[in-house]
């Protein structure tokens, strides 16, 4: 019995915005790597932090209790959860990758690790559910590196060469940009919907507008420039800018994903 | 005293005498006054454990220093009272003349004691019979309007439904069921009227920051409110699922189209009016009918349309003119019937009528107001309602600490959960701005936590001080710093010499001090809640799906804003709290002197 665990409490920080909720081929990326895991894994833990919530998902959900340790706290986490011999743990951005390629790291039948460039990958890598308690150590020591635990387990390091898609599998992405540059090569070419409400609307005369994907900067800019969305590199204050209704947000590099919709809304909203 | 008149008038009308009782400047300078002011006299004026509809309960007008004053929406008083819906503080701000005529009588604050031996009128300081019973507050008003200003209560108020509201120049102190409490007293109107001027200590520095906060209160901050008004809100809330629809049952209401302001102002909008003395003007007045016109809020809108699960804008807008007309607080009212119309679903009340009855709606506003039939177990409010209908449902009775709760879903808005669970008046939108920590990129409003606390505890504080100056909320995306800003008014107002730091402190003080009543009154940790459905079913509808509150979480952050406010962590106020109030024991106390007559 094999497990997937996905790991989605990191911070974004360079994105802007949780990873697990960018779009990607339609549905929020967390749910995409979950559907992939699902086809070869019998069991997919989703490991998260207490602040984000995330869309439904047919995977177990659980909460790291201390996700400023990093992602080694996440992988003990998530073996703590996993009924499975063997997991493959994954990063939350990881949009191309393919079953075959968790199959195949599967089948070592014990901890391995792709090396791509040089680089040994820990959160594209198998573990075994019995390296629970070395995780625990090796944080209780304040050893926060995962890579600490796969030299720990005697893992496998299989080389790129070796496996077709293994640059794919491990390729993320950190920054707008990147995330931007992936969307364009993939086929999906859905557009964002700027939803205009209130005030805007009756300025603009229409309640919605469909623009290309791109930062929430130049998502703002298909408004008529007389709404003033943007006022010194920011939202203006005197509106709101949503994703979906969900999130609020007020940094335009933020990448705003297929199929999206970011709401404009009175500033003072309520009250 | 610059900005005060350094006393009260205090009328019992079971004697039909008022005499002047000083207030001392320290006090006035720790409460400033409204909302902060009307909570120390409660303090002083109020029997422990008074009954809020006995004649002993005092009922409370609290001016301010600004009121007179030319600085842009400060025509506004406070009520204050012991509120007959929760049993704890209830203290209802309103805007209008009456504030202006109120504080030239020569007094800071009027409060109302005893009770009339039949029904009455207090014009001027005479107390007379009244021929105006059963009319309705705009009929009182214009019946008395010759004397001075009028404040006055509808047949809800007379009937002593609990949320009845008092009315001035067409404004309502609204919750709690101030009304009831002057019913009560059977007090139809007060009038006012006076020639004495409260002098400022530097004319002209408020009359230059008059002319700059007027300048500043037509800027992009308040747009919405010029532009649209607050009903510019349903639009919003529909959209991101936060839009309280049947009875909390949904956050989003599919007829929400034909009720925004967007579908509203060009197809009903017949004038954009404003309260006394403000330059921003944010009251729409739409058509409806057979040329009769009303002016909403979206509380109002709400509470009568989505939550009752009517979307027909006419039969939404005749039902807020109707509770104007009787004197009914639109949020209680359509809560409460909103909790009917879920009873009637489940089988539990087979009298009322069922979600999206806009006749029924209109019907039953009647007979609350006029305590008939089914209307009289509704005009208790929701929450003794459900006690008497049993079958568990008080766990979907919308309210908290009795109270009804207003048009933002707590599931969806959960900093503002933590707000409505704290508030001293139960569940209050005015009390706590924490909806603006929810929209905002500071939290995910659909998860709260110990930084929400933290967040939600800040807005308090700000409302406090504005409910304190008394200036509308609606103003405070003009100022950058608040404290600081507000303190440069008072300084030239009354020629303190405060700071922001001062009025921060006094901001914590007047939450405490409302605090500390409700503690007096039998408050304890458990009046510190959400009802049940709002912590065991998640939301189902938009970008709010999946989101749920739990027990555990509330109770978190309930505990995290206790503590950072220095209370205890069930909620309880040290000493050295009690001690910073300068509260003055009852008069009901065997202990206390009385008030201090003014020779
Ligand atoms: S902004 Fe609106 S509520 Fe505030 S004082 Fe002006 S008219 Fe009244």
């Amino acid at each position: 019995m094999h497990a997937g665990i996905v790991l989605c409490g990191g911070r974004s920080s360079r994105m802007g915005r949780a990873k697990a909720w960018l779009p990607w081929q339609g549905r929020p990326m967390v749910a995409h790597v979950v559907e992939r895991l699902s086809e070869v894994v019998d069991e997919v833990v989703v490991v998260s932090s207490e602040q984000l919530d995330l869309p439904p998902l047919p995977a177990r959900v659980v909460r790291d209790r201390e996700p400023e340790l990093g992602p080694l706290a996440g992988i003990r986490e998530g073996l703590a959860h996993v009924k499975g011999e063997l997991a493959y743990v994954t990063a939350t951005d990881a949009p191309f990758l393919t079953p075959e390629f968790v199959k195949t790291m599967l089948s070592y039948g014990k901890a391995a690790a792709p090396e791509v460039d040089g680089i040994v990958q820990p959160l594209a890598a198998v573990y075994p559910r019995s390296a629970l308690a070395c995780a625990s150590s090796l944080l209780e020591s304040d050893r926060r590196r995962p890579l600490a635990l796969l030299e720990a387990q005697d893992y496998r390091r299989v080389d790129a060469a070796e496996l077709t898609g293994c640059e794919d599998a491990v390729r993320g992405f950190n920054t707008p940009e990147e995330y931007l540059a992936a969307v364009r090569t993939s086929g999906d070419d859905s557009p964002v919907v700027l939803e205009l409400l209130g005030r805007a609307q009756l300025a603009a005369g229409r309640r919605e507008i469909e623009t290309p994907v791109g930062t929430l900067a130049e998502v703002l800019a298909a408004a008529p420039p007389e709404l003033e969305l943007v006022q010194e590199g920011r939202v203006a204050r005197h509106h709101l800018v949503s994703i979906d209704g969900r999130s609020f947000l007020r940094d335009l590099r933020v990448p705003i994903g297929p199929g999206e919709h970011v709401i404009v809304l009175d500033a003072s909203v309520g009250g | 005293m610059n900005g005060f008149h350094g006393r009260y008038w205090r009328f019992d009308l079971s004697r039909g005498e008022g005499e002047m009782v000083t207030i001392p400047e320290t006090i006035l300078r720790r409460y400033l006054g409204g909302v902060g002011l009307g909570t120390w006299l409660l303090h002083r004026e109020a029997p422990a454990n008074v009954d809020p509809l006995a004649p002993e309960a005092p009922l409370i007008f609290s001016f301010s220093p600004l009121v007179g004053t030319p600085l842009t929406t400060s025509a506004k008083l406070a009520v204050v009272a012991k509120s007959p819906l929760t049993g704890f503080i209830s203290d209802g701000l309103s805007s209008s003349h009456f504030a202006i005529a109120g504080k030239r009588m020569g007094v800071d604050a009027i409060v109302l004691v005893g009770a009339c031996a039949e029904p009455s009128e207090l014009v001027l300081g005479a107390l007379q019979p009244t021929r105006l019973w059963r009319k309705t507050p705009r009929e009182a008003d214009e019946a008395l309007s010759k004397h001075g200003r009028v404040a006055a209560i509808g047949i809800a108020g007379e009937n002593g439904v609990r949320f009845a509201t008092i009315s001035n120049d067409g404004r309502h102190a609204g919750r709690g069921g101030l009304g009831a409490v002057l019913g009560a007293k059977r007090l139809k109107a007060l009038v006012v009227d006076g020639e004495l001027p409260t002098p400022v200590a530097d004319p002209k520095a408020v009359t230059r920051l008059a002319r700059d906060l007027s300048k500043r209160s037509l800027g992009h901050a308040t747009a919405k409110y010029r532009d649209l008004g607050t009903v510019a809100n349903l639009a919003a809330f529909n959209r991101i699922a936060a839009l309280p629809t049947r009875n909390f049952q949904r956050s989003r209401f599919d007829q929400g189209d034909a009720l925004s302001a967007e579908t509203l102002k060009p197809a009903r909008e017949v004038a954009r009016t404003s309260c006394a003395s403000c330059t921003i003007g944010c009251e729409h007045v739409y058509g409806f009918g057979d040329e009769k016109r009303t002016r909403i809020e979206y509380e109002s809108l709400f509470a009568l349309g989505p939550l009752c699960g009517i979307g027909d804008p006419e039969a939404v807008l005749a039902a807020a003119g109707r509770c104007d007309a009787l004197g009914l607080d639109t949020v209680s009212a359509g809560g409460t019937i909103a909790f009917a119309m879920e009873c009637a679903e489940r089988g539990y009340l087979p009298d009322a009528p069922h979600f999206g009855d806009a006749e029924g709606l209109l019907a039953l506003l009647d007979d609350i107001a006029h305590r008939r039939g089914l209307g009289d177990l509704l005009a208790e409010g929701s929450r003794i309602a459900a006690e008497r209908i049993g079958h568990d449902s008080i766990a979907f009775a919308p309210q908290v600490k009795g109270l009804e709760i207003p048009g933002y879903e707590p599931r969806a808005l959960q900093t503002l959960a933590l707000g409505f669970a704290v508030g001293a008046r139960g569940a209050d939108h005015n009390k706590s701005g924490a909806y603006e920590i929810d929209f905002s990129d500071r939290v995910d409003r659909l998860h709260g936590n110990a930084r929400s606390a933290a967040l939600s505890l800040e807005t308090e504080n700000r409302a406090a001080l504005t409910d304190s100056l008394i200036l509308c909320k609606f103003l405070r995306g003009v100022f950058d710093d608040l404290y600081a800003e507000s303190a440069e008014l008072v300084r030239a107002v009354t020629g303190w010499n405060v700071d922001g730091e001062e009025l921060e402190a006094l901001a914590r003080r007047v939450v405490a001090a409302r605090k500390a009543f409700n503690v007096r009154e039998g408050w304890t940790p458990e009046d510190d809640s959400l009802p049940e459905r709002f912590l065991s079913e998640a939301l189902e509808d938009g970008p709010s799906s999946g989101a749920r509150l739990t027990h555990e979480r509330l109770q978190e952050m309930i505990r995290s804003y206790n503590l950072a406010r220095g209370w205890s962590e069930q909620g309880y106020l040290p000493d050295a709290v009690m001690r910073d109030l300068s509260l003055e024991p009852s008069p009901a106390d065997p202990t206390h002197a009385g008030p201090q007559v003014d020779p």
